[in-house]
């Protein structure tokens, strides 16, 4: 008996902690704003997370293949550029725009993926040339700050559409897409070539394809990320995205996703990812100077790490 | 395995050339195969490959750019790529054993705008760069305890604590960093000894140093042995924590000093005077042939490295590029040099 609830709480002990720190945090946010559960604070908080959570999303896809993706934010800001720089009109139009970005933003990490799979340069060097890469391409897309997206949906995205809260519709949407590849031999194939690429490969998958379609997988995450972004704000701006690299990098490591690879659910990483949000918030909030969200931000990495490493290293002494 | 296989056959093959002709020249045979097997083994090594690469862009550059023949432009490339460079060798130490600092950025500002302020109050040239230095060494080692004691992984490691100073700056200048004039910086920065700047001097210096530590030194054999295999190295003795401690705050130390040379350079601090050099640094000394998984490599690549990058940047820039097409074109070179001879064995 005991020993079954040790081999639970291991598998699970990133999660529920995770989940008891959201669920405090919660409780404190509820505190300072009562309105927190209402539809339009869930609309425009879910609005706000987006584009972390798509992000994080994505650096846990490579993250799972045992790569890194450097390049993400400058992916990501690719995406809202092109987005933001066609002139969508009309409803055609603005699903034209998203297509294009979201091609563009899947072609960038397949040429990673590439990259990586078949020149054999490890995926933390090719990931950081090719954000310079990425951010040069979108500099050169959009220069400045600028863009333009249709001011209605600006609105029914921030505000709700018809009572709907749009990004969380969106962000239920695109895990749902996660949850289902995960169930076929596709998703399999991703834990499988990250978890042991020689085994995988032994056991007839094409790894190198594998890789690619990871890779792209996540250009499409930090592709839709860019495009919420784009819509949140209103506009696009070439430099915004680079951030977004190590906020996605500390929300899936948070999340529990090993840096090796195989290990880690999509789960975690979206608590992480909401523990984050939340705790920028928070700390607005609470008034102190927002100087220190950047430290808070470090030191909660910092622990939370070290703390999973120790309890996991009570667990299997 | 390729490489190593190749030598073997390479060694094989001049081992029966020489029989055939040790029996008329014995000689001559030995000194020919030594010098083939010394041109293999130059083709082999990275480092080679990263001056290689510099010489034959430098000769492109004088040929064909407008301005790189001159004696000044000369100097004022070796200067600008010491800023670089200093922080690259740096790097080297600590991804030679397998880590890497990606909080070089948030210590070059910590740097400069710790001495910039502290210069422009109340205290002296000489308190103000000690204080600097003294807080780069403390980041390293808070680096190294993370990575040794706490076992998170150093790109977690040092992101934390390059977030942690980004932030912790931001309170200490309130949002304001402030400027200040060291003669001591000054002269570092644009001085210099018999017509060679003294950065540069600086930077020779550093890489004299650097490459005892890592290449003649107990400790540069245990960052070897560390990069190459950590669980075989501690299990044969390799002192992990004194190994790490050395590498980190050496790394931000250096990085603390190209902050003060920076700042002397400028005149004044900013909060993001140090992005440039995270990403640059990092690829300094892949470009310079050494491995970003550790075990492989040579300091002096790093060198070559960083002046590569300083003479792309430069050149990218005398072409009147914008800006986007700037970074497209050094991120298209970066990718084919590393195609061209930094590629990974496959496992």
């Amino acid at each position: 008996m005991r020993e079954k609830l040790t081999v639970a709480a291991r598998g699970n002990t990133d999660l529920l902690g995770l989940l008891a720190l959201l669920l405090v945090l919660l409780v404190a946010y509820q505190h300072y704003d009562s309105s927190l559960l209402t539809p339009a604070s869930i609309t425009i908080l879910s609005a706000q997370f987006l584009p972390l959570i798509l992000a994080a999303a994505g650096q846990t896809t490579v993250m799972l293949l045992g790569g890194i993706d450097l390049s993400l934010g400058a992916v990501l800001g690719l995406s809202m550029a092109v987005f933001a720089i066609y002139e969508a009109q009309g409803a055609g139009g603005v699903v034209t725009a998203m297509v294009l970005a979201l091609c563009v933003a899947v072609a960038a990490g397949a040429v990673n993926g590439t990259l990586v799979a078949y020149a054999g340069l490890p995926p933390i060097v090719v990931t950081l040339a090719a954000s310079f890469l990425w951010g040069g391409v979108t500099l050169v897309v959009l220069p400045q700050p600028g863009g333009h997206v249709p001011g209605g949906l600006v609105t029914a995205y921030n505000n709700g559409w018809n009572g709907v809260a749009l990004p969380a519709v969106a962000i239920a949407g695109v895990l749902a897409v996660w949850k289902l590849l995960r169930t076929t031999r596709h998703g399999l194939a991703l834990y499988a070539v990250g978890g042991n690429e020689h085994g995988a490969y032994a056991s007839g998958l094409h790894t190198r394809g594998v890789k690619i379609a990871g890779y792209g997988l996540a250009g499409a995450f930090a592709g839709l990320a860019g495009i919420g972004l784009a819509i949140q704000t209103g506009s696009a701006d070439p430099t915004i995205g680079v951030p977004y690299t190590l906020n996605s990098i500390a929300a899936s490591v948070l999340g529990g996703i090993s840096f090796f690879g195989g290990v880690g659910r999509m789960r975690g990483t979206v608590l992480g990812a909401l523990v984050i949000g939340l705790l920028t918030n928070l700390l607005l909030f609470t008034g102190i100077s927002p100087f220190y969200q950047l430290i808070m931000q470090g030191v909660i990495l910092v622990v939370a790490l070290a703390l999973k490493t120790y309890l996991t290293r009570e667990a299997t002494v | 395995m390729t490489g190593t296989t190749e030598t073997t056959t390479d060694t094989t093959a001049h081992a029966t050339t020489d029989a055939a002709t040790s029996t008329t020249r014995p000689a001559t045979g030995r000194a020919a195969r030594q010098r083939t097997e010394a041109l293999a083994a130059l083709r082999g090594s990275r480092p080679a490959w990263a001056f290689g690469v510099l010489a034959v862009t430098w000769l492109a550059a004088i040929l064909f750019a407008d301005g790189f023949d001159s004696v000044s432009n000369f100097r004022y490339l070796v200067q600008t790529a010491s800023f670089l460079g200093i922080v690259a060798v740096g790097q080297t130490l600590v991804v030679m054993m397998s880590g890497i600092d990606l909080s070089v950025s948030g210590v070059v500002a910590l740097s400069a705008v710790v001495c910039a302020k502290v210069a422009s109050g109340t205290g002296g040239g000489a308190t103000a760069i000690t204080a600097a230095l003294l807080l780069s060494a403390l980041v390293g080692a808070v680096n190294a305890a993370g990575v040794v004691w706490l076992r998170v992984p150093p790109m977690v490691m040092t992101l934390a604590t390059g977030t942690v100073l980004a932030g912790a700056l931001l309170v200490y200048t309130d949002g304001s960093p402030s400027s200040a004039k060291v003669p001591l910086l000054d002269t570092a920065a644009n001085g210099r000894l018999l017509g060679v700047p003294w950065s540069f001097v600086l930077w020779l210096v550093v890489t004299a140093a650097a490459w005892w530590l890592l290449h003649l030194s107990r400790t540069g054999r245990y960052a070897f042995a560390l990069g190459a295999g950590e669980s075989a190295a501690r299990a044969s003795g390799v002192p992990l924590a004194a190994t790490a401690f050395t590498a980190y705050v050496s790394c931000a130390l250096l990085a603390g000093v190209s902050g003060l040379v920076l700042l002397g350079f400028t005149g004044t601090s900013s909060l993001t005077m140090g992005n440039p050099y995270q990403l640059l640094s990092i690829a300094s000394v892949v470009l310079g042939g050494t491995s970003i998984l550790g075990g492989r490599g040579h300091l002096l690549g790093t060198v070559g490295g960083a002046l590569l990058l300083t003479l792309l940047t430069a050149l990218l820039t005398s072409w009147n590029l914008s800006e986007g097409v700037r970074q497209v074109i050094l991120g298209v070179l970066i990718i084919g040099l590393l195609l061209v001879y930094a590629r990974e064995r496959r496992t």
